[in-house]
């Protein structure tokens, strides 16, 4: 009897010493200090990618390749930017880069004189260099341009297009009233080749960048050109509204439209058959040596950067490999 | 010596370094966890800081640019500073997670720092459109600054996410090792409280248990306390006193018991001599008288008529004057010869008496007047209600550090009870002695004076005779015994 009690005793004596130091345990076991995460000392630069149209599939594979290339050299690299071409918030970036003095900024062009006197004045004073990827603003100073050449883009379409519609027929040239420097090589390099067909006719139609400015701007347009059997889009913003203007008054098919930029309107266009040709470009290209370049800039490896810029590879999609 | 004052002390002791062992750890506990509670407040209050000194500049250039004053001059130089220290206590957060978003950080102050600089250079030099321009942008940078530390904080809070939820939850435990601890101790401090209690109180029951005993007046049972306090000393001298006690009784008693035998030693002596003296009248004229016959008859030629008388003569004589003295068995075997010569002329053939006597034996002492009792009564019981009379043998031998005397007769036997009482001292039948003495008297008179039980031994059979043996110590156990009977 007085056995058993006493082991009984044991028992809870040894259940409450292994309950209360379990419990000790995990109170007194945590680290006392925040954890610090390790600083890399190898990061010497801090570079900063700015655009204008975040987390669309373009600007994401431009970031993945920067991203990848400043990995392997060990710099930091951050995306920033603005959404849906938002160019006030996309300038105040640029600014608080400029001002947070990185170390390089690429940054998609903006040709507007807000960015370039940012990119002359402000960013040279604090001595920071300007890499220009995808979009080109030349007369801004930047170090150099990583991108498609437009002006060769531009040539591909037309002919293209000519290779489609046969030596004559009404062109409409769609483009918007930026001026932006890209659009102008595109229609530079459209123009040219077309010239040496007298049987093609070309028509400019300017517009604001707007839906409802797009689709005034088609109507009048067509209004005054009936005939008109080809639409070359020079900004992929503008393919939509103008294929959706089209698709109102007829059938789309039988004409001829072609456009700039794999965004993910005129993919999506393309798939269906809507649109007869894109101009595709490599975007992770553009990521990877923009940031390759500035590194080796900032490392003193290679100075003078060209300043005609680095071209990036170029394709045309026809409707007919679209998947 | 474990005292219990000792005993009590070391409890207590232990008691006191448990709670304060609880306390200290909770204390360091509680230190740490607010030292960490600090550490995180700081992050955020030196980042929120930032934005406070980086709007306060803003405010005091605004006002220097609107009224450049002395005072405000020191004003916007205290905010500046202000400004420049929180920037290296922020820049002292650099982590690896925030590194990029720190150092950028940190240049926009000092980018703020250097326009707000270059603002009130252009005031100072009276260019108002620089300055205001350089003043738009120091706002400009203000504000980015604002926006930064909420990203910042944002990535804190990522970063820290799973450590702040670490907090929550060791708090969360905490509160249970309270409640396991206060559990473990109750029931570690009752057990402890209960053996404790039991290691004084138990001695204390033996010791009442003993007490108990003693005052009952159980002085034999030995009291035993295995503890080592001063229960077990108090139990120690209670038993060394119990002992005392004991020995004391014990010793008290014996001295009772030889008080007692004195006293009955002493009655038997007057009760004899009493009866001596009752039988004592005119012994002179007796003595005298009976020498008168003895010569007498022998003048006359009767010869042994004479020897007879004389043989009475000495008997009685013996008899009045012996009795309280020891003698030597020589003397009572000579008197026991004369009583048998008289006895031999009253019985004629009838009375047949063999001795086989070892003369080397004789000198033993005995108490006077022993043997012819017990010869007497064999004569009174074996021979004289005989027709055909009987026979008596008288034997004295050496047996070890003894000497043996047999009286046997062949009469009818005694029968078991009479033995019994006899060999007790009880029975007091002197019919038809001579002496007056009967058997009870010597067998008790012999056991007084050897301090022995079993001098005396009676063996008997129906129709076969009796025989009473006394076996005789060759020494004495009481030789005082022997003095005191003599002046008595």
């Amino acid at each position: 009897m007085r056995k058993t009690i006493v082991v009984l005793l044991a028992a809870i004596c040894a259940v409450l010493i292994w309950f209360t130091s379990a419990s000790a345990y995990k109170v007194f076991r945590a680290d006392w200090r925040l954890p610090q995460t390790p600083l890399q000392e190898s990061a010497e630069y801090r570079l900063v990618l700015i655009t204008q149209e975040l987390e669309t599939p373009f600007w994401d594979k431009v970031g993945a390749g920067a991203r990848e290339e400043a990995a392997k050299h060990g710099a930091m690299l951050e995306i920033w930017g603005s959404y849906n071409n938002d160019a006030d918030e996309f300038l105040k970036k640029l600014e608080i880069a400029i001002h947070s003095r990185m170390d390089g900024i690429i940054v998609q062009g903006l040709d507007t004189d807000a960015f370039k006197e940012l990119v002359k004045y402000k960013a040279a004073s604090y001595g920071i260099p300007v890499i220009t990827v995808a979009n080109d603003v030349p007369d801004s100073l930047r170090r150099t341009y990583v991108g498609s050449d437009q002006f060769e883009a531009g040539r591909t379409i037309a002919r293209q297009l000519a290779a489609d519609m046969g030596q004559e027929g009404t062109v409409i040239l769609l483009r918007d009233n930026g001026n932006a420097y890209y659009q102008e090589q595109r229609l530079d390099g459209i123009r040219s080749i077309l010239e040496a067909y007298p049987g093609i006719e070309l028509q400019y139609a300017e517009t604001q960048g707007s839906r409802e400015q797009v689709i005034a701007a088609m109507q009048d347009l067509m209004n005054h050109s009936p005939d008109v059997q080809a639409f070359i889009a020079a900004n992929a913003n503008l393919t939509a509204a103008m294929v959706q203007e089209i698709g109102r008054r007829s059938r789309v098919k039988p004409y001829h439209i072609y456009s700039f930029d794999d965004s993910p309107d005129t993919l999506t266009l393309l798939r269906e058959g809507l649109i007869d040709g894109i101009i595709e470009q490599s975007p992770e290209e553009m990521g990877r040596i923009s940031t390759a370049l500035m590194i080796d800039w900032l490392e003193g490896r290679q100075i003078p950067l060209k300043t005609s810029g680095y071209h990036t590879e170029i394709r045309l999609r026809k409707a007919e490999d679209a998947p | 010596m474990n005292r219990i004052q000792n005993k009590i002390l070391v409890l207590t002791g232990i008691v006191l370094f448990i709670m304060a062992a609880i306390w200290l750890t909770l204390t360091y506990y509680s230190r740490q966890t607010q030292e960490q509670y600090n550490d995180i407040l700081q992050r955020y209050l030196r980042m929120n800081e930032v934005t406070g000194a980086s709007q306060q500049t803003i405010t005091d250039l605004n006002n220097y640019l609107i009224r450049p004053t002395p005072e405000h001059y020191e004003q916007l130089e205290q905010s500046k500073e202000r400004l420049r220290r929180a920037k290296y206590d922020v820049f002292a957060l650099r982590n690896g997670d925030n590194d990029f978003d720190l150092t950028s950080y940190t240049n926009l102050i000092d980018s703020l720092l250097e326009t707000a600089n270059r603002s009130m250079m252009f005031q100072a030099q009276m260019d108002t459109e620089d300055s205001n321009q350089a003043f738009n942008e120091a706002t400009r940078i203000s504000r980015s600054i604002s926006d930064m530390t909420l990203t910042l904080l944002d990535t804190e809070l990522k970063t820290y996410d799973r450590f702040y939820r670490g907090i929550i939850e060791r708090s969360t435990e905490l509160n249970k090792l309270g409640i396991w601890l206060l559990r473990t101790i109750t029931f570690l401090l009752l057990i402890f409280a209960y053996w404790f209690a039991l290691s004084i109180t138990r001695p204390v029951q033996k010791l009442t248990q003993a007490a108990k005993e003693l005052s009952r007046g159980r002085f034999d049972q030995e009291i035993e306390v295995s503890s080592n306090d001063e229960i077990a000393f108090l139990a120690k001298m209670f038993e060394r006193m119990r002992v005392n006690i004991n020995n004391l009784i014990t010793e008290i008693q014996q001295k009772a018991q030889l008080e007692h035998e004195l006293q009955q030693n002493k009655l038997l002596l007057q009760e004899s001599r009493y009866r001596s003296l009752q039988s004592q009248i005119h012994p002179h004229f007796l003595f005298n008288t009976l020498d008168t016959l003895s010569k007498k008859a022998y003048l006359e030629g009767a010869e042994e008529t004479s020897d007879l008388l004389a043989s009475v003569a000495g008997l009685l004589r013996y008899n009045l004057r012996r009795l309280d003295r020891s003698v030597t068995l020589y003397e009572e075997v000579r008197v026991l010869r004369q009583y048998m010569d008289i006895q031999s002329a009253r019985f004629a053939d009838r009375l047949r008496f063999v001795e086989e006597i070892d003369e080397s034996c004789l000198y033993v002492q005995i108490p006077g007047l022993t043997l012819q009792p017990i010869v007497e009564n064999a004569v009174i019981h074996a021979v004289e209600p005989m027709e055909d009379g009987g026979t008596i043998v008288f034997r004295i031998a050496e047996d070890g550090d003894r000497i043996r005397v047999e009286i046997a007769d062949n009469g009818p036997g005694m029968p078991e009870d009479k033995i019994e009482r006899v060999l007790k001292g009880s029975a007091q039948e002197t019919e038809g002695h001579t002496t007056g003495i009967g058997i009870g008297n010597v067998v008790q008179r012999l056991r007084l004076f050897y301090g022995q039980d079993d001098i005396i031994d009676i063996e008997s059979k129906p129709r076969s005779g009796t025989k009473v043996v006394l076996r005789l110590p060759k020494v004495r156990r009481y030789e005082a015994d022997d003095q005191r009977t003599d002046r008595g």
